[in-house]
């Protein structure tokens, strides 16, 4: 398993390769991309029967030298434990579905190459995340996926929205970056030697070498990063925007990869954050805010890929609710688990979100759209099993990865959290029915009856990801004695067999299907009118509508603060370094030399004049010293 | 009898008319005669030094043999060049030539 980085290492020479030789290459060099990414996809497989067989929850560490800088060597290294194997799969399996997507959807795209470059690049660096047993290759790896994610949402940069939203989408989340570098730091430096190496860390947290007040300031600027990158509130709002990128680009990055980013770091440092008292509680708060209000918003928007992009910030809130909420036994396994079948059941949603917007030119608006079921057959199905799984229908993948979330929260020791957990899934399941049923339910519209299904390189992956959606949540039951379930396969501190609670299956069935049947009736079966409800709540839904009112008060502090701070920097360094520091010896240099000019005369004889007056001053001058 | 300080003083006297008269004189060849004056006048401060300074009573002529030729040869060379600023000019006035100027 040493060779593992051979995963990232294939897809970042795929970047190089592609960006140079291109355009010569038959498909634009299309192939380089999905060939790395195939290649990592099944060394995936053999990287998981080389831990399997080594021990499954084990963990294998690869440490190598890179360079030393007075008493201390920065090393890079990879662990291989079940988080990796686990996000290795998620990351080479998506990305490979969404590149061959690809291949249809931007197909005839003028950039055609460096979209599949871009790719790349993404999942190497994702890939490499996910390997790094180092914090500072991990922060490399972090910055680089974000890059990826800046390059690929404006994608098509001549639409100004695009060039916009890429900037918000880089600007957020680095400011996420300075927590966790700060975070990153704070572990360094209190370390003795000073170390990047997460092991070590943990070994010395577990030693009680470090103490507790550096573990809770460094874990929190630790989430404060991992809040930027999984858009929780208050830095979500680049997510919405990033919409403006293509659909592929918004699957894998903003659905299943770069966000899930987040909730992986927190799942990866975990032991800083258990060792840090109330930090988790915060988190749990922030991820039910995020939760809440995301939710809200998805009921409210009109524009499908915005109401998908809600529902990811939502969903990533109910990750950052259960690892926070949860019991510190069971919290990481339901997190990642609820990652790994998100990621595939949105990257389906999202896919079939670009079907219907290749098929309608570009439309996006739900109130266009209704009966598509009848002329896309494939998409709707696909997009119809996405659904039900993340709205938590049994006996799809959701529901097991949602009821694993509510046990953990269930025995987290807050019922405050718990409730509001309940309140969150049923909120999600109706946005997720709403989405379903206003696209691909009700009555086909005349203007629509001439559109067609997507072409089988985009359905097919579709279908693979419908597949995983429904049925990949089995992995959470113990099928054989020595399989005890997803729970003794990656967990924290100690390996939980999967126990099924039945009366938290049902309530959560119950809850499930109040959602989906709240949609039926308002958007099938019209017995209940949304215009009622809107008309019931008018503030709160202008206050959804309006996204908050998060944008204008980020552009209000933007205006007041960043831009009046920035105005006096320009006038400084215009009237200050350059008309003075810059300009004022030049002027000088000429004003002395315009006023100095009388002395030239032409005349030869004012020119002996000065030779003989300075012969004799310095024979003075000679004559005085001598004395 | 004649000290140094007689030759000398000779010599500063004929140096200070020189002088003077490089740069009080409007007609360049005037200024070229000032100019000899000045270096007839350090030819006799020469002839001075080898007569009361030089045991040998030599290098000071030597230096003034020196001087004669490169005055002589100067001298060539500068009326060559005033006969190229008249043929350009029509004067020798240097209160004219002074186009050279800011």
């Amino acid at each position: 398993m040493g060779w593992a980085w051979l995963i990232p290492a294939l897809s970042f020479i795929a970047f190089p390769l592609i960006v140079a030789f291109g355009r010569f290459l038959p498909k634009r060099g299309a192939f380089i991309a999905i060939g790395a990414i195939a290649a990592g996809f099944v060394l995936f497989w053999v990287v998981m029967a080389g831990r399997v067989s080594a021990g499954a929850t084990g963990s294998d560490v690869f440490n190598f030298d890179w360079f030393t800088v007075g008493s201390t060597t920065l090393r890079w290294g990879m662990i291989i434990d079940p988080l990796t194997v686990a996000m290795l799969g998620l990351v080479t399996l998506v990305a490979l579905c969404i590149q061959v997507y690809s291949l249809g959807y931007m197909h005839g795209d003028p950039r055609f190459d460096l979209y599949f470059a871009e790719h790349s690049l993404f999942a190497a660096s994702m890939l490499t995340l996910v390997l790094s047993s180092n914090l500072l290759l991990a922060y490399i790896a972090w910055e680089l996926v974000g890059l990826c994610s800046y390059l690929l949402i404006g994608f098509w940069w001549e639409r100004r929205s695009a060039a916009e939203a890429a900037k918000k989408a880089f600007v957020t989340t680095r400011i996420g970056d300075v927590g966790l570098l700060i975070g990153v730091f704070l572990l360094f430096f209190s370390t003795e030697p000073h170390t990047f190496d997460m092991v070590t860390i943990f070994h010395a947290i577990e030693a009680g070498e470090i103490g507790s007040g550096i573990l809770t300031a460094s874990a929190l600027c630790i989430f404060f990063g991992a809040m930027g990158k999984s858009a929780q509130f208050p830095l979500h709002v680049w997510l919405p925007d990033a919409m403006e990128g293509p659909s592929p680009v918004s699957a894998l990055i903003h659905a299943a990869t770069m966000v899930a980013a987040g909730v992986f770091l927190v799942a990866r440092l975990f032991p800083v954050f258990e060792a840090a008292p109330g930090t988790l509680v915060f988190v749990a708060t922030i991820g039910l805010i995020t939760t809440l209000a995301a939710g809200g918003m998805a009921l409210v928007v009109t524009d499908l890929k915005r109401v998908l992009a809600y529902s990811t910030i939502s969903h990533l809130g109910l990750m950052v609710l259960a690892l926070g909420a949860g019991n510190v036994a069971l919290a990481v396994t339901a997190a990642i688990f609820h990652l790994l079948m998100h990621g595939f059941a949105k990257a389906l949603l999202f896919l079939g979100a670009g079907n219907v917007m290749h098929a309608m030119n570009g439309e996006l608006d739900i109130r266009r759209m209704g009966g598509l079921r009848k002329v896309m057959p494939i998409t709707a199905a696909t997009f119809a099993v996405g659904s039900l799984s993340l709205g938590g229908i049994p006996v799809l993948a959701g529901f097991f990865s949602k009821d694993e979330m509510l046990n953990a929260v269930l025995h987290g020791g807050y019922p405050f959290f718990f409730t509001m957990f309940l309140i969150a899934a049923f909120i999600s399941a109706l946005y997720m029915a709403r989405a379903l049923f206003v696209v691909f339910g009700g009555e086909l519209k005349k203007e629509n009856e001439h559109l067609h299904e997507a072409v089988p390189s985009m359905t097919v992956p579709m279908v693979v990801l419908a597949a995983l959606a429904a049925v990949a949540g089995f992995i959470a039951i113990p099928w054989t004695a020595q399989y005890g379930g997803f729970g003794t396969f990656l967990f924290f501190e100690q390996a939980e067999r999967f126990h099924m609670n039945w009366g938290l299956a049902v309530g959560s069935t119950v809850i499930a299907l109040g959602g989906f049947g709240l949609a039926w009736a308002i958007y099938i079966k019209g017995w209940l009118r949304a215009e009622a409800f809107i008309q019931a709540m008018p503030n709160v839904h202008r206050f959804f509508v309006n996204k908050m009112y998060m944008d204008d008060l980020y552009q209000w502090v933007i205006n007041r603060g960043a831009l009046v701070v920035a105005g006096f920097i320009a006038f400084f360094d215009r009237a200050v370094v350059n008309d003075v520091g810059v300009n004022g010896p030049a002027n000088q240099v000429r004003a002395s030399g315009w006023n100095l000019r009388y002395h030239v005369t032409g005349r030869v004889y004012n020119y002996a004049l000065g030779i003989a007056v300075g012969a004799v001053a310095i024979a003075l001058a000679w004559w005085i010293l001598a004395f | 009898m004649i000290e140094l300080y007689h030759l000398q003083l000779l010599s500063a006297i004929l140096f200070a008319l020189g002088v003077y008269g490089v740069l009080a004189r409007k007609s360049a060849i005037l200024i070229l005669m000032s100019i000899e004056l000045m270096l007839n006048a350090v030819n006799i401060n020469m002839i001075g030094a080898a007569i009361f300074l030089d045991p040998n009573q030599i290098a000071g002529q030597v230096l003034a043999i020196f001087i004669i030729t490169v005055a002589a040869a100067e001298v060539g060379l500068a009326l060559a060049i005033l006969l190229r600023l008249f043929r350009n000019r029509v004067t020798v006035n240097v209160d004219e030539i002074d186009i050279m100027k800011w």
